[in-house]
């Protein structure tokens, strides 16, 4: 029982201090219980992330050459590269450009299915949320695809302007920045959508009432009370859909036909194409301090908001 | 480590193979199984049709494990993974990366002995210091589409021809065809490109902002057939076949400025789980048979002296008897090359 109880108390926090505290004093008497029972967990990240990783890390110190042979060295040439080259900067800000361009779209498009599924009573409510979610079931590589059909030279989007006579040569949709920020956006919905569902547990239509109660305008009750409480909900969706971005591979390699260079692809094509894997390591590493730094602003940014 | 080596030489000893010997170590010419690694897609479905498939009604006792990868590479890669452990017997793959894993210690030195078709392979396709041989040869090619272009062009000039702008695709590196097109282009410009590639640099730069792709997807094939290009860098062999696939919708050409040879070699893991499997694999890889089936089947030219193609296929492959203008790219250069000219087309041809 107590162990079922315990999990969800941080959760309920806020509501419940006492009952809270009463569960931590509980936690604190059972750790080595818990420990016992992380231990096969704990045991197969090790194995599957920190192994992998402390060899990836290591692997950027070695040092690479133009036929793929890698000497086993300790050099920092491979991090050295990278960051005094403008070449490397200007990948690493494009990926960091294209991670807030789609968070920001992806949180716009999604905030008004999210609040109005987390606003619902209806019995459908259940099947509603599931298929906002139902994409997830299809690969991100098909959905890609399907982009490259719809956003084609002769795909949906073109023949339907060309038809209509809108247009005399093709919108340039894909092989571009343009075509992976649509696919991406479109892909990370439902992530977004979760997010901020889970994220609007401080909504409440009692509050949206009073506002309204006291003479507020909608327009008002919106800015002033629903959007600050959505808040967290929208940063979370934002930062998960930002780190989904700049770490995502397929959608920029297939939608940006080779002319959208972003860490990820880079990294792709020294690891399989280039075989520098020390070169490509140095990059992982890079991309994955950037992850860090990103989530300990994020951390400001919700304690400034919730404190 | 330690502990699992004295393990493994135990089991051996007590198995009674623990003298070491090439054959008890290698298994069965006959039987058993062998890992190859080799292209995917309609390579991989050709090469099973027309080669895997024979072999195992040969050799019933060997079965054949494909592991497929979408380039040469990528099959390095794999390669070097299990370097401590190998887990692949044979690698069919494109010698500037063959050449690679050769210095890398990757491979074996092939001789007549468990394979004596080598004794048929062309004298140019063996390597010199005994490493896998040639196994199959193509050449890139210009891709076209015929509704565009009724009569094949006659010149690589064409991707610089504003009124195709926007429907030309091109495989930029560290693909072999955009490696073959800078080596192509410098030729045009009269550079030797062994000494420096600006000029073909700054031509490519003016056709660059006419490609519509530098990474075809699915495929620079699909591309010029479904419409979205008209134009594209391909390989003769997989052009001639799917411009069958497409009713002749596509056509491949090899222009008059010369072309690059795409060359595969087939190589034997260093200490590979199944040697003797691998070997008699491998003989029969270089039968006249085998090669004769594939060369039909997706119009690879055969390296083997002893294959008769039947005309209408010897039209079609890559003529290796000199009379095609070859654009030599030396496979030691281009694996010491390919990061510069990568970075080349990344830093400045490729557009936004």
């Amino acid at each position: 029982m107590t162990l079922l109880q315990t999990p969800v108390a941080p959760e309920k926090r806020s509501q419940a201090r006492d009952e809270g505290k009463l569960e931590k004093a509980t936690a604190r008497r059972n750790r080595r219980t818990y420990l016992a029972l992380l231990l096969p967990g704990l045991l197969g990240l090790l194995v599957s992330f920190v192994f992998p990783l402390a060899y990836m890390v290591r692997m950027s110190f070695n040092q690479g050459s133009p036929d793929g042979v890698i000497v086993e060295t300790f050099t920092l040439d491979t991090y050295i590269q990278p960051l005094t080259d403008p070449y490397y900067w200007r990948v690493t800000l494009d990926t960091f450009q294209m991670g807030v361009t789609v968070g920001i779209l992806c949180v716009l498009v999604s905030y008004p299915v999210a609040l109005f599924l987390a606003r619902s009573t209806s019995k459908w409510r259940g099947l509603l949320i599931a298929i906002a979610i139902a994409p997830l079931l299809t690969s991100a590589v098909v959905r890609t695809y399907g982009w490259m059909v719809i956003l084609g030279t002769n795909g949906l989007i073109n023949s339907s302007l060309d038809g209509l006579g809108l247009i005399d040569t093709p919108l340039k949709l894909t092989n571009n920045m343009t075509g992976v920020a649509i696919g991406l956006v479109e892909i990370f919905m439902p992530y977004a959508i979760l997010a901020m569902i889970s994220g609007f547990g401080r909504l409440s239509p009692q509050l949206e009432e009073a506002a309204g109660s006291l003479g507020a305008s909608k327009f008002k009750v919106f800015t002033r009370v629903t959007l600050p409480l959505c808040l967290p909900g929208l940063l979370t969706a934002f930062l998960l859909v930002f780190v989904l971005s700049i770490s995502t591979f397929i959608t920029p390699r297939l939608l940006g036909g080779g002319s959208v260079q972003v860490l990820a692809t880079e990294i792709y094509d020294q690891t399989t194409g280039l075989l520098n894997w020390p070169f490509a390591a140095a990059l992982s590493v890079i991309l994955l301090v950037l992850f860090g730094l990103i989530i300990a602003v994020y951390q400001r940014l919700t304690k400034k908001i919730g404190g | 480590m330690a502990a699992m080596a004295a393990l493994s030489s135990a089991v051996l000893v007590l198995s009674g193979c623990g003298g070491g010997s090439e054959a008890a170590s290698s298994g069965s010419a006959t039987s058993g199984e062998v890992n190859l690694i080799a292209y995917s897609g309609v390579w991989q479905d050709q090469y099973t049709a027309a080669v895997i498939e024979p072999f195992k009604a040969k050799y019933p006792d060997i079965k054949i494990n494909y592991a497929s990868k979408r380039s040469s590479a990528e099959m390095l890669s794999a390669l070097q993974g299990q370097k401590n452990n190998p887990a692949t017997d044979v690698a069919i793959m494109d010698n500037s990366v063959s050449t690679t894993g050769n210095k890398q210690g990757l491979f074996e030195k092939i001789d007549t002995d468990g394979v004596p078709n080598l004794a048929n392979v062309q004298e140019k396709f063996r390597d010199k210091e005994g490493y896998g041989p040639v196994a199959m040869l193509d050449a890139v090619g210009l891709v076209y589409d015929t509704a565009t272009f009724p009569e094949a062009p006659k010149s690589w000039k064409v991707l610089w021809d504003p009124a195709y702008a926007g429907k030309i695709n091109v495989n930029a590196p560290p693909s072999l065809l955009g490696l073959s097109l800078t080596a192509i282009t410098s030729k045009m410009e009269g550079e030797d490109y062994a000494q420096s590639i600006d000029s073909a640099v700054e031509r490519l730069k003016e056709m660059a902002p006419g490609v519509q792709t530098f990474a075809p997807n699915p495929d620079e094939y699909q591309n010029v057939i479904t419409g979205q290009t008209v134009l594209g860098l391909g390989q003769n062999a997989r052009g001639q076949f799917y411009s069958d696939q497409s009713n002749k919708k596509m056509g491949v050409t090899f222009p008059e400025e010369g072309t690059v040879y795409q060359i595969n070699t087939i190589n034997l893991v260093k200490d590979a789980p199944h040697t003797a499997a691998a070997k008699t694999f491998v003989d029969y890889a270089l039968s006249a048979e085998a090669q004769t089936a594939f060369a039909k089947a997706l119009f690879y030219a055969p390296s083997v002296t002893n294959a008769e193609l039947p005309a209408d296929v010897k039209d079609r492959v890559v003529p290796t008897d000199g009379s095609l203008n070859i654009v030599p790219l030396d496979v030691e250069f281009l694996s010491s090359a390919r990061d510069k000219w990568t970075d080349t087309w990344k830093r400045q041809i490729i557009t936004k």
